[in-house]
């Protein structure tokens, strides 16, 4: 038995390493870069080890736009677009999930339709809609779209629907709110898919890049993505910078990701609730 | 279902549908509306206001070559990637959802990717896809296989574009998936361990049935989000090499920003639209026989 | 938690409404909008100061700068134009240059030209009249830059070759790079991609062209074409003195040269600063040999006002004082930024001091044989599908007369010439 089981951890540390080190070159490439001189940072094959490594870049990135203030906008609109969205969506999802109503189908399927057409055709009507509500240049204009979010309504609806209908019944014969049934015994149970939301909208909300650029023209709204863009130049990109840029941009997302994985255990506190 | 008091019933479906609702309407469906118009539509976005023309869009996109063979692309990028992903993410899933020691750094690690831009990401892939010096072929090679051109050859680009979205993805959907698992109860492993049931039918019928409503949101997104597969394209290939890894949403940014004809390609996205449509609605479908809501 | 939550959002949403959505000044000074891509990055700072030359001068006039970067400039002009929103000057490269002014969105500039007496011979002639449509000015010269041969001078002397000068043709440069390419495997002889922009240029060497001169057809599959895209396919193919694509992967044509790996390069004058910057070997440039004639390639980004700016005099005075002031040469000249498009004898003179490279003269020796690309309404279209045909023969995977025979059939059925 114990035999088994250390074999079973040495599979395990083996393999989840090797995957981890194949997953990662990518990333210790970034870093590589990010730490060269401006000189050639391609070649073939791969420096890993730069021959001068120094912050250059990073010294750069700092002066080239107004930096601190792109990252406090980036964090308040990300937070802002989280909250909204894990709000809104939950709510909707449980509407989706548990009560029966007619048309409920064929609205749903309205939210998985909006998935299905490319954004690029649908970014100029939703700019003129911004504009039309008077919301250009504003974070409010930047931030409303994502109170409806359909991936994140699908995503929680699925999860929704395994909370056992008995559950909601007792609260409802108890006297509960529709509210409190929400708050106190459809959340608590969805609490993984919750923290997995989160982290997956805060990263898509950190990493928006067009709609922030298109929807916010004062230099002093400038999220982090739209200034790293600034480096993008007609001939050709300076890797080093870029890679500079990104590696600091990845890091609020990876703080979340660490806070989150929290939640991901948290969810049998209910006392291994889902049978 | 639950009953619920009729009158309570409703005002909480409004109360809890509208923010969504509202930004549904406003941001969702009528953009999608003025799309829709723009595909009946010629308008180069620069010069004043649309022109109506019909159906010229449609039957002129439908007629033309490109667009079966961007299509035929596109598909061909689904049909290796969609097996690919979904083995690939419950199997890290999976391995993420035990207790060794260290198993949250391992879990970050594999996040990371995730969060690595693209740009960064297809450069290490077109070095580790190099015909001649790349990791892969070297592999191969040893292994006593000639390893393909990958990007530069034809028929081998999109598997090698497969491959990169693959590590591009995996850590996305192999987390929505461990979430999943781990909204399930220990008790049910204990009750099949012992009735004596191996590591095979515990996750034939245990692990399987009860992630099914997650695999289910995993098939739909990942197949939606196949059918516009673009930014890998435009920074590894560009589309080459000779159009092989053209697809159809590369064809709609460039009819809609480069070319000036944002009806056509407003034609072009309702068309696959109407694609995307059609197979997610069969997906929706053939849900009820394999997908498990309730234990 | 959901209390927490709730009260975060609501005072979230206070703040981005009050906050910063006043974000109006009130001003005494007019306001000109102005959005660019080649003052992004690391030019920014030059833009500054040029901007803040302006305002001392005019202070009755404030310029707001958008810099986008140039991957998802047109994106973001394009809805913004389509919004009414458009900015009140802005940065065109000359390819969309054309394709807006026939699509008349772009204010005719002669009547302020001369309201405001500016003299148009401050400004080269070339750079300027290719801002011309039906000649009619639609956009003034923001800056300008050529191609022109670079080469790595370590490696010529290696090999035993004499240095490039103005005299080359294809001929000597083929053959200096096969010798160069003998140096080793990793050495290549030269470097000039199979790109839209160097096939136009290299037909046009080469005495062939992509549309007709009376510029009613293409005829981009003529003998001639042929030979040209022959010529540039063998040296990745047969001689390999220029690596494919898979012994270039992913790496870019100026690391190359960078790296000492290569002993030509055909590029842009906007290197210079990096190169001077970033290379330990001697290096210097000449002009781009010929074949039947020389013929050198040009990149003017132009400046251009919006239609319906309500502003147009105060406008014009930025676009003027961006393209033809003495102060802005200076500081473009100063910091390496492209090319003044004016005529000054003087500050051009400054600029050819400037060492690396040299042969700093060789730029406005170019200058002789500029020629223009064959700019139509569907430029992006045309060029796209040259690429591809072009790019298909680099690989190996249609014969350089098989790929110009599609591109001719498939140009003639897409691409009206307007």
């Amino acid at each position: 038995m114990s035999h088994n089981k250390l074999k079973g951890s040495i599979f395990f540390y083996f393999s989840a390493t090797l995957i981890a080190i194949f997953m990662l070159l990518p990333f210790f490439w970034m870093i590589s870069t990010s730490l060269k001189s401006s000189g050639s940072v391609m070649t073939i094959p791969i420096q890993w080890i730069p021959e001068n490594p120094g912050f250059n870049s990073y010294r750069k990135v700092f002066e080239i736009f107004p930096f601190a203030r792109s990252i406090f906008n980036s964090v308040f609109v990300a937070v802002a677009t989280t909250l909204i969205t894990v709000l809104s969506s939950a709510m909707a999802a449980y509407v989706f999930a548990k009560f029966e109503f007619k048309g409920r189908e064929i609205l749903f399927s309205l939210y998985l339709a909006t998935l299905m057409i490319p954004k690029q055709v649908t970014m100029i009507p939703n700019f003129l809609i911004i504009r039309e509500i008077g919301l250009l240049n504003t974070f409010t204009g930047l931030m409303l779209p994502s109170l409806f979010n359909a991936f994140a309504t699908f995503m929680l609806r699925q999860n929704i629907k395994t909370v056992p209908d008995s559950y909601i019944e007792a609260a409802v014969m108890e006297g509960s709110s529709q509210f409190r049934i929400f708050k106190d015994i459809i959340l608590p149970l969805v609490k993984p898919t919750l923290a997995t939301l989160t982290v997956i909208t805060f990263m898509e909300a950190w990493n928006r890049y067009l709609w922030p650029l298109i929807v916010l023209t004062d230099r002093s709204k400038m999220t982090l993505p739209v200034g790293l863009s600034l480096l993008n130049g007609q001939y050709g990109e300076q890797y080093n910078l870029l890679m500079a840029g990104s590696l600091i941009s990845i890091i609020p997302m990876l703080l979340v990701y660490i806070f989150a994985q929290k939640y991901f255990e948290k969810g049998l506190s209910v006392g291994g609730i889902k049978g | 279902m639950i009953f619920y008091k009729k009158k309570n019933k409703y005002l909480s479906i409004f109360i809890f549908l509208l923010p969504s609702v509202l930004g549904l309407i406003v941001f969702g469906i009528l953009p999608m509306l003025g799309s829709l118009s723009l595909s009946f539509s010629e308008w180069d976005i620069i010069s004043g206001p649309p022109k109506l023309i019909g159906l010229d869009n449609f039957v002129n996109i439908l007629k033309s070559e490109e667009f079966w063979r961007v299509l035929n692309n596109t598909l061909y990028y689904i049909i290796l990637y969609i097996p690919l992903i979904l083995i690939s993410s419950l199997s890290l899933a999976l391995l993420l959802n035990n207790n060794f020691k260290g198993i949250k750094i391992y879990r970050t690690l594999y996040y990371i990717p995730v969060i690595t831009s693209w740009v960064a990401g297809s450069l290490i892939w077109k070095i580790v896809l190099n015909p001649q010096f790349g990791v892969l072929n070297n592999i191969l090679n040893f292994i006593g296989l000639q390893g393909p051109g990958w990007l530069y050859d034809q028929s081998w680009a999109m598997p090698g574009i497969v491959l990169a979205s693959i590590w591009k993805d995996v850590g996305f959907f192999g987390l929505i998936l461990f979430s999943g698992l781990r909204g399930i109860s220990p008790t049910y492993y204990e009750a099949a361990k012992i009735d004596g049931a191996n590591s095979w039918q515990r996750f034939k019928n245990i692990t399987l049935p009860l992630i099914s409503p997650t695999l289910l949101f995993v098939i739909i997104i990942s197949l939606i989000n196949s059918f516009q597969l673009f930014p890998q394209v435009m920074i590894m290939t560009q589309g080459g090499p000779n159009g092989a890894t053209q697809v159809m949403v590369e064809r709609i940014y460039k009819y809609a920003f480069q070319y000036y004809k944002m009806g056509y390609a407003s034609a072009f996205s309702w068309l696959l639209f109407i694609i995307v449509f059609v197979v997610t609605l069969v997906q929706m479908k053939l849900q009820k026989r394999w997908v498990h809501y309730e234990s | 938690m959901l209390k927490r939550v709730s009260i975060l959002l609501m005072v979230s949403i206070l703040i981005s409404l009050l906050g910063f959505t006043s974000g109006v000044l009130a001003q005494d000074a007019t306001e000109v909008d102005f959005m660019t891509f080649s003052g992004s990055g690391s030019n920014l700072e030059y833009l500054n100061q040029m901007k803040e030359e302006f305002e001392k001068e005019n202070p009755e006039i404030k310029i707001n700068i958008m810099t986008v970067g140039y991957e998802d400039y047109f994106v973001n002009l394009q809805t913004k134009i389509a919004g009414g929103m458009a900015p009140d000057v802005y940065e065109l490269n000359y390819e969309n240059f054309v394709t807006y002014a026939k699509k008349n969105v772009l204010k005719e500039l002669d009547t302020v030209i001369d309201q405001n007496e500016f003299d148009k011979s401050q400004l080269n002639e070339k750079a300027l009249n290719a801002f011309q449509i039906n000649d009619n000015q639609y956009g003034l010269p923001f800056s300008f830059s050529n191609v022109v041969m670079f080469y790595n001078e370590e490696l010529f002397d290696q090999a035993g070759v004499d240095y490039p000068d103005s005299d080359w043709k294809w001929d000597d440069s083929l053959a200096a790079a096969k010798q160069i390419r003998d140096l080793g495997q990793h050495i290549y002889g030269i470097y000039q991609p199979v790109t839209f922009w160097e096939f136009y240029k290299m037909v046009e060497q080469n005495g062939g062209s992509i549309i007709d001169e009376q510029k009613k057809e293409f005829v981009i599959n003529s003998p001639q074409n042929i030979k040209t895209l022959e010529y540039m396919i063998d040296r990745v193919q047969e001689s390999n003195v220029m690596p494919t694509e898979a012994q270039l992967s992913g790496m870019q044509d100026w690391d190359l040269f960078k790296s000492g790996r290569v002993g030509m390069i055909v590029t842009g004058i906007w290197a210079f600063p990096d190169f001077a910057k970033n290379i330990d070997f001697e290096w210097d440039i000449a002009v781009e040999p010929g074949n039947t004639q020389k013929a050198t390639h040009f990149f003017a980004n132009g400046l251009v006002m919006n239609k319906k700016t309500d502003k147009s005099s105060e406008a014009f005075k930025w676009m003027s004082f961006l393209s033809a002031s003495k102060e802005a040469a200076e500081i473009r000249v100063e910091s390496g930024w492209e090319l003044p498009a004016i005529t000054d004898q003087e500050i051009l003179s400054d600029y050819t001091e400037i060492t690396p490279p040299e042969n700093r003269k060789a730029v406005f020796e170019s200058l002789n044989y500029l020629v223009t690309p064959p700019v139509i309404e569907q430029f992006a279209e045309m060029s796209d599908i040259i690429n591809q045909q072009i790019q298909a023969a680099r690989d190996g995977l249609k014969t350089p007369a098989e790929a110009l025979n599609e591109a001719q059939t498939q140009l003639e059925s897409t691409i009206e010439i307007n």
